[in-house]
């Protein structure tokens, strides 16, 4: 019998009913989230492997109080209630896509109304008014397909946003350096490449083509432009969980025009191939114990988001520069071409302050600083130098590896959606992520299924 | 710059180069030192302002 460690409240995959759920643990360390529906039965769903201690990791959540989260995420608008402020808003620019990805989130590629560009600018205010000065991610869909990108850009910067992403599968980045330069022109700081593998057998598989060529120019024009790239991999067992340590690798060579690494294990709402099985879910300590091993890098340099919530991500602060491949036992590899930087305690925080923080880091670290301010060749950060070499060295080399874990209908937990800070703008409402999102198991998903 | 005395050793500073170590990190800066005792001055302006920037970059967040 798995020991219960925590209750907490969720929802039935089927018809999307709120449940109160259990958090349970067994003596291998794993922990399900489990669930009954009257009407559908019930449900039990690993959320930790146990290869990394959960209940070390999740100290610090931001446990629901008694009648908080009652109403979640039926009818949900960020209220009063919620745990966070906004990091990061994403917008969502078009339907329009040039993939059919197995895996989409946004579904895109779907047919529908294009937003004008004026009612687009009108959401960016709205954004300001409701959630103050956040992160802007303009998203889809694929959002380059919009010839008039460059204009809301422009214009979410003058507005007062201190940054601007595009979340982009790069196709159009990397043949349209035109296009590329009028980004940066209009002040787009940071590029959230959709990056699964470095081989084309990763993208035929999940994006249904082959795209390598393709994702190292769009890191070439970026950089040509001084955008940051932030690489995004969708990880799905099976398909490139066996190289995490390649990405980073290829990344950090790519340093400094990539910033880091973010991943994403695969969540099953939106379009997806197949109804998730137990043996399929990728959970966060499975994500950092594979990179560990895929790397060298010790365990102990991550730690979870201080923002959101333990179980919905990670980060580590590195800089990319040779070797940090003194751990035992030896990765495969060489080196994994960063240096993790001593990781502060964790300082869990809450509310308005933890979200502005978060925003100011990723910010911080995801962008391109000013060519004036980056170091052009220079010894390691640990060789001794002045303070203006040091701070140009550190910001020039900084890379960052981070995760978002994203929750659907099986293992969706009010609680981590409370503290979400990574908010979906539509249609006058700012939304978690995760409830924005969701889909229930009843809903048809059209992805083709994974070759086995 | 106006003179710096030591208030341990009552002389003039000078300025030495001075190395720092932080969290593994090791930096040199210019800054006025007692030529006696060691004693390093070290100004609002720059604890406050490049030094808190280089220990921005190297803690976490």
């Amino acid at each position: 019998m798995a020991e219960l460690l925590h209750r907490t409240r969720s929802l039935c995959p089927i018809c999307l009913k709120p449940l109160e759920a259990e958090l349970r643990q067994r003596e291998s360390g794993e922990v399900l989230l489990e669930k009954t529906c009257p009407a559908h039965g019930s449900f039990s769903v690993p959320v930790w492997r146990g290869r990394i201690d959960f209940a070390a990791w999740t100290a610090g959540a931001q446990r629901l109080g008694p009648g908080e989260g009652l109403h979640c995420p039926d009818g949900c608008g960020i209220c009063a209630e919620h745990g966070r402020g906004t990091c990061c808003a994403l917008l969502e620019v078009t339907r329009r896509c040039n993939l059919f990805c197995r895996f989409c989130f946004a579904r895109g590629g779907e047919a529908e109304e294009e937003p004008s560009l004026e009612h687009l600018k009108a959401s960016v205010d709205d954004i300001l008014r409701q959630c103050g000065t956040p992160l802007l991610q303009l998203s889809g869909g694929e959002p380059s397909l919009r010839d008039d990108l460059p204009e809301l850009v422009a214009y979410a910067r003058e507005r007062g946003c201190p940054a601007v992403q595009l979340n982009t599968n790069g196709l159009r980045l990397a043949g349209d350096p035109d296009y590329v330069h009028r980004l940066a022109e209009a002040g787009l700081t940071i590029v959230f490449l959709q990056f699964d593998g470095v081989t084309d057998e990763v993208y035929r598989t999940l994006r249904g083509r082959d795209l390598m060529d393709v994702k190292l120019r769009a890191i070439e024009s970026c950089g040509r432009e001084r955008i940051g790239v932030t690489l995004v991999p969708t990880v799905v067992r099976g398909v490139n969980d066996k190289m995490l340590g390649e990405i980073i690798r290829l990344g950090a060579s790519l340093s400094p025009a990539v910033r880091g690494v973010h991943f994403q294990p695969v969540s099953y709402f939106g379009r997806y191939p197949n109804a998730p099985k137990d043996d399929m879910r990728y959970t966060l300590d499975e994500l950092i114990d594979d990179i560990c091993r895929q790397t060298g890098l010790p365990i102990d340099c991550f730690r979870p988001s201080c923002c959101d919530h333990p179980l919905c991500g990670f980060h580590v602060s590195a800089l990319a520069e040779p070797c940090c491949c003194n751990a035992a036992p030896a990765p495969a590899e060489p080196c994994c071409g960063i240096v993790p930087l001593p990781p502060a305690p964790p300082a869990p925080r809450k509310g308005q302050s933890a979200a502005e923080e978060n925003r100011n880091y990723v910010i911080r670290h995801w962008r391109r600083s000013p060519s004036s301010e980056e170091a052009p060749t220079s010894p390691s950060a640990k060789d001794g130098q002045d303070l203006d070499a040091f701070l140009r060295l550190v910001r020039t080399r900084s890379f960052t590896l981070t995760a978002m874990a994203f929750q659907d209908a099986w293992n969706l937990d009010i609680e981590r959606l409370h503290s979400c800070s990574l908010h979906v703008y539509s249609e006058g409402k700012v939304k978690p992520f995760c409830a924005n999102y969701l889909t229930s198991a009843q809903e048809e998903s059209e992805a083709p299924v994974l070759p086995q | 710059m106006m003179e710096l005395i030591c208030a341990k050793c009552g002389i003039p500073l000078e300025k030495q180069k001075t190395a720092f170590q932080y969290l593994g990190y090791e930096i040199y800066e210019d800054l006025p030192r007692c030529p006696k005792c060691g004693q390093v001055y070290l100004d609002e302006k720059l604890v406050r302002g490049r030094m808190h920037e280089a220990e921005v970059e190297v803690e976490d967040k």
